[in-house]
């Protein structure tokens, strides 16, 4: 059964150029958009809002992405569980690794076309 | 007089990305007509001839011009009870958790930094003792700081006019105050008495150092404007002057987020404060 | 009423550690570590102090006081310490060097135009953001010349992250330049299109 509430996409990047680029592409396919321009703040707008999909940058001031996911998943709250696309300039297997290995469920590289981030969030928006 | 220039969209878009990136505040389009008043009082006051110029001038930290431009646009004045969700955070969240691990008798001691006239602290001595049911079951310590010693002598004299009790009820002035004329009341003198206040530079160790550990910090409104170098320090200095689990409030537009990763979040319904975490038991 | 103190206060400051800030930081605590850190900075030995306890500590708190310290030593020489760590494999490693550096714009000025020339188009990245610390005309015109020779698309965008921030009318060629020579770049069209709008309407 086809679930068709708004999907809320939270982006965690340090740079407001490509906050507006993702956000300008879920939007024009029917997503709400938050932001948070690193970890820390991301990990804050979890804790006061609902989101069903989180899109976040490795490279932040204060709290890097893997960090980030490291302490979000660590926290054993229902948001811990929440979907986390790893989004990063770095294509070396390390990067995607670690990105794995802090409980990143996808890891896409930088640049990325608004088709895809809106494909890749449809499919990762509401699973757990 | 002629009407200020208006600031095009994309001087706007600039001018909101550079202080939501310093400060974590947010300005959407709905504030726009409010904040071209309030940057072009800052471009006069600066002599800049143009917004690019000031805001050139704003991106350099020079003279605390962050400040001065978030100052136009926040309500600066200080009273009794401001921002009252947090001193109920306080006694319904933060002071449960700290008294979890005390006995009846260990002290609670609660730092207000800066205090600077001395609202804050008084707030919290006088909240505690009208909203909390264990404000005689601990050795309760309340300490204020500030930078300015004028205001430190304001704090410790202790007299206040009508703004500043205007949050308070009547029956709170009529317990915690005298009247000494209709402009002017005093805090009683037992309770003057019993916040200490000193003269702290949050950025000095020296000072911030003897000062000792606290379970609960109020420190609002002055670590974001800082500069980055300052911010770092301070924070430490707040970390260091925490007990393992004590916790820290910042103002409410203000965000960890833009001033250190030093310091857990936690939310709780009335506020997100911050915390230093838990010591670690040794593993053996 | 309760709430009434005595003058004296209860506050017990730290006792001052004897030990030499160099043994604690090999054999102490972390908490230890991390206030030994903390009063080494002021000391004549701080600077090989903390360049060999950072490249052995792991404790990202003790690390953070360690950049700190090197931030608020603020010469060149220590924010050469830092820098290695730009390259580190290590995310939230970067993160502290980076945040160091932002920390001391003069001294990390220094060594700008070297790591805007660095081989590693990751460390030419995290360049552009310490150049976004420079005063607006000095980060417009620096940006701008690694603009005009930049190979790496990812390392563009984040130069005209900046620029967005701080270019003028000097800058709007040469964007329109580098949108010429990576048409295939989604995300670097919209970057260029978009920082282009916010400096145009500011040349009045």
């Amino acid at each position: 059964m086809p679930d068709n509430s708004t999907k809320r996409v939270l982006i965690i990047d340090d740079a407001a150029l490509v906050r507006a680029y993702y956000r300008a592409a879920l939007e024009a396919h029917g997503f709400a958009v938050g932001e948070a321009l690193n970890g820390l703040e991301g990990l804050e707008k979890l804790l006061l809002e609902p989101f069903d999909l989180v899109i976040a940058d490795i490279n932040m001031p204060q709290m890097d992405g893997i960090t980030f996911l490291q302490m979000l998943r660590s926290k054993e709250l229902p948001v811990s569980s929440v979907p986390v696309l790893v989004t990063s300039t770095e294509a070396g297997p390390h990067d995607m690794a670690a990105a794995r290995g802090a409980g990143a469920n996808y890891y896409l590289v930088k640049p990325i076309k608004q088709e895809t981030l809106a494909e890749y969030a449809a499919i990762f928006c509401g699973r757990r | 007089m002629i009407d200020p220039p208006q600031m095009t969209e994309d001087e706007f878009r600039r001018l909101a990305e550079f202080l939501y990136r310093r400060t974590g505040m947010v300005f959407t389009e709905s504030k726009r007509y409010y904040v071209e008043r309030r940057v072009w009082e800052r471009i006069d006051a600066t002599s800049s001839s143009s917004f690019s110029i000031y805001f050139a001038y704003l991106r350099s930290e020079v003279r605390d011009e962050v400040e001065q431009l978030i100052n136009a646009f926040t309500v600066n004045e200080t009273y009794f009870y401001r921002e009252d969700h947090q001193l109920a955070c306080l006694t319904t969240d933060l002071l449960r958790e700290r008294v979890a691990t005390k006995r009846p008798g260990d002290p609670i001691r609660i730092w207000s930094a800066p205090c600077s006239t001395g609202e804050e602290p008084y707030s919290i001595a006088i909240w505690l003792l009208e909203n909390w049911k264990d404000v005689d079951t601990y050795d309760i310590e309340i300490v204020g700081s500030d930078i300015d010693t004028r205001v430190l002598e304001a704090a410790t004299e202790g007299i206040f006019g009508k703004r500043a009790l205007m949050r308070l009820s009547s029956e709170v002035i009529a317990r915690y105050f005298h009247e000494l004329d209709d402009e002017r009341w005093q805090i009683l003198d037992d309770l003057r008495q019993s916040v200490r206040f000193s003269r702290v530079n949050l950025v000095e160790t020296k000072e911030t150092r003897p000062q000792g550990r606290f379970d609960v910090i109020f420190c609002r409104n002055v670590l974001i404007y800082f500069d980055d170098e300052s911010r770092r320090v301070a924070a430490e200095n707040l970390y260091e002057n925490l007990l393992p689990g004590g916790y820290i409030c910042l103002g409410h537009t203000e965000s960890m987020s833009r001033i250190s990763p030093l310091f857990e979040i936690c939310r709780y319904s009335e506020a997100i404060v911050y915390r230093r975490p838990e010591e670690l038991r040794r593993a053996r | 009423m309760p709430l009434i103190r005595n003058t004296t206060p209860t506050a017990e400051p730290h006792a001052l550690d004897e030990r030499k800030p160099a043994e604690l930081l090999a054999t102490g605590s972390d908490e230890e570590r991390w206030i030994a850190v903390r009063n080494a900075a002021e000391t004549p030995e701080a600077l090989s102090l903390l360049t060999r306890a950072l490249s052995v500590e792991r404790v990202p708190r003790v690390r953070e006081a360690m950049f700190t310290a090197l931030a608020k030593i603020a010469t060149p020489e220590s924010a050469s310490v830092a820098l290695p760590y730009l390259r580190s494999e290590d995310a939230g490693l970067r993160t502290q060097a980076l945040d160091a550096l932002r920390a001391m714009p003069a001294s990390a000025a220094e060594h700008l135009s070297g790591l805007l020339d660095d081989s590693d188009p990751d460390v030419r990245l995290l360049a552009c953001e310490i150049a976004r610390a420079l005063p607006t005309d000095d980060a417009s015109r620096v940006l701008g010349e690694l603009l005009e020779s930049e190979t790496n698309s990812n390392v563009c965008s984040a130069a005209i992250e900046v620029l967005a921030e701080t270019g003028d009318a000097a800058s709007l060629p040469i964007l329109a330049r580098c949108a010429a020579r990576f048409s295939d770049d989604p995300f670097l069209a919209f970057a260029v299109k978009t920082a282009s709008g916010r400096i145009g309407s500011s040349e009045r």
